[in-house]
């Protein structure tokens, strides 16, 4: 399927949300383009990691759109795992399984999903492993890794399906401190090589140099968009100000 | 064969920390003499013990009639089986020997290359073959004392043989874990053919010894599988489902087993339309054993599956993996991995519950060692203790197994290790 408006990839509009009664996302809006990379933050509770989760229906949204590569997102289960394989997704807690081998890790969706031989998921893997800096450890347990391996396996498995899209949600928080470079690194050469990136994260220095466009998020709503320039030098609104305040 | 693309650097034994030797005399010191409430309980223990164990060494070794179990050893084993298709039975055994072997000697092969890769705790194997094997060995050994028949005696050993030898060629071959599996169930098969196949002799007419393993054996294959689809049913999205499998295993964990068999013996034929055979007793039995034990399956496996965080299942989701794959691949493989002490218990339990299909006339173990205390030569001698011993002696062997190899699997799968 082709985009309707030429480098949109994902757009959102008028997504809301609710958890019984508390409303975790109000309205949002936002259009991402095709190689863009969108940096979202906000305080906690802000509802950054729903909005993301919508986007491959680990949530459902109940009201508004949303459209990824020109695929409508509805209730239809095949159309939801059409837009799982466009889109891989890194967690906090990096979610790996533990009773597969770092490779299994690795093949088990391109096997499954995309129906790869054996031979060519076991070689793409590879290759993806080798991008996120660790082939030495194909054959052994996730839980025999650091944090940070782990992380950067969890992105060479989502990498693994080749999707056109990657959301991290806090992909660093959970690292021990030494760690999160490793794994920053590794997005950032994702991000240059032109992948099209939604990274909720705090590390302002990884989103100064690697974001296009900064969304700040708070209590369900896109409070304010800009070039991460404009965003930390001078935000428009005042719980930008606030925030930014907070954490740098 | 898993394709190795790196090149691992063995991977150098963990440093023990030093350890404590205690001679003998300071070991019982510390341990028994420690206080002297610790003297006074040690002695007051020591003697009931040293008398217990006493009381028994002579009766079993001085006092006991064994010549009831001599001669009666082929009736406790298989019962009413015809006798002239006893070779069946041989013949069963010597098929299946060599596949257990094989199936055993794969999977270690598998363990030791995983060793090797660096990915799982390097175990000592060759001396705990037999160890692991005790309970068994010493069963077998009983029974061909009991038997006192040079046949049954080579025949044994060629089964042993035979075993080594598939255990051998098992290791050679090495086969992934899935054809090792399907080896195994396919030597199961065979042998459940070369008994019952070509004018063979059919389950009705099975008993002993050889009938407690087919309603333990027959009853942990059928309860398992059924057991996991009533809690993945329970779990499921479709209320309907969800009631039946609900209603299902609250009504069998409320009814007692003894109940659930008399309701299988009587009942089934009942149910069934007009014209279909009635099945056997056996197999009346076996669908009793298994209807009750999947509802516990059932109860154990939901534990473990409450116990996967949700956030694998969201991962394997957001990689496109269907349903069915997330629950086959994801889910259950991890949540029956924290489950096996459960389950293995209840599989233990089921083995000795078998012994309960007495009480609709079937002829099994336990019954079996009761009748016999009723023939001419043995009546009114208050021999029974002698059959209940023996009787005991075989379902523990056969318990304690089963329990040591559940330790032994937990541990190799390191649980209590995250
Ligand atoms: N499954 C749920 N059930 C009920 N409430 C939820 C659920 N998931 C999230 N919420 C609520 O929705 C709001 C937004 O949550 P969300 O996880 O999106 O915040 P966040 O911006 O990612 O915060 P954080 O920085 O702490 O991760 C929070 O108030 C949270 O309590
Ligand atoms: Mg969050």
């Amino acid at each position: 399927m082709s985009t309707e408006n030429g480098k949109g990839m994902i757009q959102l509009e008028g997504v809301s949300k609710w958890f019984g009664d508390f409303q975790a996302l109000n309205a949002v809006d936002l259009a991402v383009d095709r190689q863009e990379v969108v940096v979202v933050c906000g305080p906690s509770g802000s509802g950054k990691s729903t909005m993301i989760r919508c986007i491959n229906r680990l949530e459902k949204h109940d009201q508004g759109r949303i459209v990824v590569d020109g695929i409508e997102l509805s209730d239809d289960l095949r159309n939801i795992q059409e837009i799982r394989r466009e889109v891989g997704m890194v967690f906090q807690q990096f979610n790996l399984f533990p009773h597969l081998t770092v490779l299994d890790n690795v093949t088990l969706a391109p096997r499954q999903v995309r129906r790869w031989n054996k031979a060519k998921a076991n070689e793409k893997a590879m290759e993806h492993l080798r991008r996120v800096r660790i082939p030495e450890q194909a054959h052994k347990y996730p839980l025999q890794l650091s944090g940070g391996q782990q992380q950067r396996v969890a992105i060479a498995r989502a990498l693994a399906m080749e999707p056109k899209i990657m959301l991290f949600d806090e992909a660093t928080s959970a690292l021990d401190p030494e760690m999160i470079k490793e794994v920053l690194d590794v997005m950032e050469e994702l991000a240059e090589s032109g992948m099209t990136m939604i990274v909720v994260t705090h590390e302002m220095g990884f989103a100064r140099a690697v974001a296009r466009r900064m969304v700040f998020m708070a209590e369900g709503e896109i409070v304010e968009v800009g070039t991460p320039e404009h965003f930390f030098t001078n935000p428009r609104e005042e719980r930008t100000k606030q925030f930014l305040s907070q954490i740098l | 064969m898993a394709t190795r693309i790196d090149t691992l650097e063995p991977i150098p034994a963990p440093e023990r920390p030093p350890q404590r030797r205690l001679s003998p005399r300071e070991w019982a010191r510390e341990n028994l003499f420690g206080s002297w409430l610790d003297t006074v309980l040690t002695v007051v223990f020591g003697l009931v013990v040293a008398w217990l164990v006493y009381r028994l060494g002579k009766f079993v070794f001085v006092d006991a009639r064994w010549e009831i179990i001599e001669r009666n050893i082929t009736n406790l084993m298989v019962s009413r089986f015809p006798r002239d298709e006893l070779w069946r039975v041989w013949a069963a055994l010597l098929v299946l020997g060599p596949s257990l072997g094989f199936g055993a000697g794969s999977a270690a092969a598998a363990r030791r290359r995983e060793a090797e890769e660096g990915r799982a705790a390097v175990v000592p194997e060759r001396a705990s073959a037999l160890r692991r094997l005790g309970p068994l060995l010493l069963l077998v050994g009983v029974l061909l004392w009991f038997a006192q028949s040079f046949q049954a005696t080579l025949l044994t050993l060629a089964v042993g043989v035979l075993g080594v030898a598939g255990y051998l060629l098992g290791r050679r071959v090495a086969l992934s874990g899935r054809r090792t599996a399907l080896v195994v169930l396919l030597g199961i098969a065979a042998a459940y053919v070369v008994v019952t196949g070509f004018g063979g002799v059919g389950w009705e007419d099975w008993g002993g010894f050889m009938l407690t393993i087919l309603l333990a054996v027959g009853g942990i294959l059928l309860a398992f599988p059924f057991g996991v689809l009533l809690a993945l049913g329970r779990r499921s999205s479709l209320p309907v489902v969800r009631a039946v499998c609900v209603a299902y295993i609250e009504l069998f964990r409320g009814v007692p087993l003894i109940a659930v068999l008399f309701m299988g013996a009587f009942m089934i034929g009942f149910l069934l339309p007009a014209g279909v055979e009635r099945p056997s007793l056996v197999t009346r039995a076996l669908i009793a054993l298994v209807l009750f034990t999947a509802a516990y399956v059932a109860e154990i496996v939901r534990g473990g599956l409450q116990g996967v965080p949700a956030g694998q299942v969201e991962a394997a989701q957001a990689l496109g993996l269907s349903h069915f794959r997330i629950t086959t691949r994801i889910v259950l493989p991890q949540a029956l991995r924290t489950v096996i002490p459960g389950l293995v218990g209840q599989f233990i339990s089921l083995f000795k519950d078998t012994s309960l299909v007495a009480i609709i006339g079937l002829t099994e173990l336990l019954n079996v060692s009761r009748n016999i205390t009723a023939q001419p030569d043995f009546i009114a001698q208050g021999l029974i203790v002698e059959t209940l011993l023996f009787a005991a002696f075989v379902y523990w062997t056969g318990a304690y197994w089963m329990s040591r190899e559940s330790q032994r699997l937990e541990r190799r799968l390191g649980l209590g290790e995250r």
